[in-house]
């Protein structure tokens, strides 16, 4: 009986997985670009932009994601109205790049010191330097915790659920109060869903901090 | 071609952290000429290299790369034309040894791909690295990253090579073959100017040692007559602190 | 803003009430970690293969999925084999449930970051293996797990505002309160906000202090090694 039931929920889960991804891609997507800008210019620029990247950390760090969503939403939606998914992404978004601009700045910042110099006595300019000498380097070195990263914005997606974005979890709600029981058994799929997401990502990660690394470097995990 | 030398540094001066680490060093450097710099660690020699490159930026004076004044402005294009040896080599750990040397030409040179590559591979033969043109920074030993960090500055024709203690950072048996670079490139008529106390440079190489102490030039002269008969007091117990100790070496 | 900060007295006592239900939360959820957490930690490090697998699998369960998830498990679910709890409870312990996997592998993280001469040469001394625990490694271990403890423990602190999902009315739920009442949801929820950036400001600044006076150079900084 309960199998049955699992069978013919499956496609639902599955539909609410697929818009769990696409709330996870579109905020990734976002923190790292915003992200990656925020941490060159904080390290690179203006003093101001420092103390910029320091505000806006503090405060995205410093507020529960659930907040975070529930202001988007009824908050800033008031004035500008959004769909829930939306919210979700520029709310979660917004969250990562605090989270991805740490990440950046603390790779950006291990790239030596004395190859930047060497750079520019090269007369390469600063712009060339990060593009060439920095950046190179300093994503290589940002996999590592980008992948935790990636865990934790995968779990942040089921967060969603409180401002109605139909990801995974919300559907398994459906689910569950449509059929009354077997409610264990769902979420332990559910889980289990989430549980293989994770594991793939970390482990495509991985393959990719591999494939990139520079002959001569130890990878992740061992300190100098 | 005029007979204005290719580097005049006048009145030089830095203070670092409330110390004034050069105190008006003034000198010339006419092309094809090689200069030693020696003296006391900590007098500022490494930071005159710095400040004539603004690496670090000079509090007073002025430096002229053949008749062009240094300054913010256009540092790019001149740092283009001084070469720069590093006591750490800086090599970019990220780019194999080929493209270490290429990449500066290209990018700040403009030279297409394929000029780039004849000219890296011209100087890394050069310098006697034929064989490591794929090899990654990390992989080399400490005077073979110190060959290709020169190769990677006489790819970009400087007008001068400055050479910041080029051997301190290697191991003894390793500063051989650096040294030996660097003397054939001064018989070659590179303008250079080289902080360091490698000796066996300033007697084969040098046209000129210049002795630094307290932020100022001491003495300043000819390798034979500055090791024979200096005029100083100074200069002569250095020397002597200097030889004595390569004795016990 | 002025409309903002009349809106703020207005509110901001009902608002605050709420801050007392979130930091029992987070209280009783952390005490609860912690004390799973110890035992987690014991059989990755000391226990038997059986064990050490149990709490690996742990670990990884509520390490890798949401923490909604394991809420509405325990909430929701948990019914079907009799256990009803009330929000409140069945959050702490999802929470504290939660924390103990993150706070068991911190802690494992900096025992293992002892030199492993510590233990034998307590044992060689005629110490008992609890002994040594209790009075040489925990003491080193405690001080050089802070950093990371005070992370997840601000963490968690913000995880309390999950409770909102299952109908709790702490912090959270009583903006939202404030905004179906006013229909001021973006003023509310800023409150709310600006309230949990005082909350977790506050542990942070508490927590590095208690890093602060704890702190032995050599052991939790590299002071010790550059002389």
């Amino acid at each position: 009986m309960v199998f049955d039931t699992l069978v013919a929920e499956f496609p639902y889960l599955l539909h609410g997985l697929w818009i769990g991804i696409q709330l996870l891609a579109g905020l990734l997507a976002m923190g790292l670009v915003m992200g990656l800008t925020l941490s060159v210019m904080s390290t690179f620029g203006h003093w101001s932009l420092r103390l910029f990247a320091v505000i806006f950390e503090r405060i995205f760090r410093g507020i529960p994601e659930i907040v975070l969503l529930l202001l988007f939403f009824y908050g800033v939606g008031e004035l500008i109205p959004m769909s829930p998914f939306v919210a979700a992404v520029i709310a979660l978004g917004l969250r990562s790049t605090a989270y991805q601009a740490q990440i950046f700045r603390g790779a950006i910042q291990s790239v030596a010191d004395g190859e930047v110099m060497a750079a520019r006595a090269l007369g390469m300019s600063r712009l060339a330097t990060i593009r060439l000498v920095v950046l190179p380097q300093a994503l290589r070195r940002s996999i590592g915790p980008w992948t935790n990263e990636y865990s934790s914005e995968l779990k942040a997606t089921s967060l969603a659920y409180v401002i109605g974005v139909v990801e995974l979890t919300r559907q398994a709600s459906y689910i569950v109060s449509n059929l009354q029981g077997n409610t264990l058994t769902v979420f332990a799929v559910v889980a289990a869903m989430y549980f293989i997401v994770n594991r793939l990502g970390n482990a495509g990660l991985y393959a990719l901090e591999r494939k990139l690394a520079i002959p001569g470097f130890e990878g992740r995990g061992s300190e100098s | 071609m005029s007979d204005t030398p290719i580097l005049s540094v006048c009145d030089v001066r830095k203070t670092y952290g409330g110390v004034e680490v050069l105190k008006g060093v003034s000198f010339d450097l006419a092309r094809g000429e090689s200069k030693i710099v020696i003296g006391p660690s900590g007098t500022g020699k490494s930071t005159l290299l710095r400040c004539i490159n603004l690496l670090s930026p000079p509090d007073g004076g002025i430096v002229t790369l053949d008749g062009v004044r240094i300054e913010e402005k256009n540092i790019n294009q001149i740092r283009a034309q001084i070469g720069f040896v590093f006591q750490e080599f800086n090599l970019f750990t990220h780019l194999r040894v080929l493209d270490n040397v290429r990449l500066a030409q290209r990018n700040v040179l403009g030279r297409s791909r394929q000029e780039a590559t004849r000219r890296a591979q011209k100087e890394l033969e050069r310098v006697g690295l034929a064989d490591k043109f794929d090899a990654y920074p990390a992989e080399l030993s400490g005077g073979q990253k110190q060959r290709a960090s020169i190769a990677r500055a006489l790819a970009m024709d400087p007008k001068l090579i400055l050479f910041d203690e080029p051997t301190s950072a290697l191991d003894p048996e390793l500063t051989g073959e650096v040294v030996q670079v660097m003397k054939d490139l001064a018989n070659a008529g590179m303008t250079m100017l080289v902080v360091s106390h490698e000796m066996s440079f300033a007697k084969a190489a040098a046209d000129e040692v210049i002795f630094m102490e307290g932020g100022v030039i001491v003495e300043q002269g000819p390798p034979d007559r500055m090791f024979s008969h200096p005029e100083q007091a100074r200069t002569s117990q250095f020397l002597q602190m200097i030889t004595h100790d390569h004795q016990y070496a | 803003m002025t409309e903002f900060i009349e809106f703020g007295r207005t509110w901001m006592p009902f608002l605050l009430e709420g801050v007392g239900v979130t930091m029992g939360l987070w209280a009783i959820a952390m005490v609860l970690g912690f004390c799973l957490a110890l035992v987690l930690v014991w059989s990755r490090v000391y226990a038997a293969k059986p064990i050490y697998l149990l709490a690996t699998l742990y670990i990884e369960v509520f390490r890798g999925t949401p923490m909604l998830v394991q809420l509405f498990f325990i909430y929701l679910g948990l019914p079907e084999i009799g256990i009803v709890l009330d929000p409140f409870t069945a959050a702490a312990v999802a929470i504290g449930l939660n924390s103990a996997a993150y706070q068991a592998e911190y802690f494992r993280g900096a025992i293992q970051s002892l030199p492993a001469g510590q233990m034998v040469a307590a044992r060689a001394m005629g110490m008992s293996r609890f002994q040594a625990l209790r009075d040489i490694i925990l003491p080193q271990a405690g001080r050089r797990v802070i950093p990371q403890w005070s992370n997840e423990a601000i963490v968690e602190l913000k995880y309390t505002s999950i409770a909102y999902a299952i109908g709790l009315t702490e912090l959270t739920a009583r903006a939202e309160q404030v905004g179906y009442e006013t229909f001021q949801f973006l003023e509310a929820f800023t409150l709310v906000a600006i309230i949990y950036l005082v909350l977790t400001g506050t542990v942070a600044q508490l927590l590095d202090l208690l890093e602060r006076k704890t702190r032995i150079p050599g052991l939790t900084s590299a002071r010790g090694k550059m002389e």
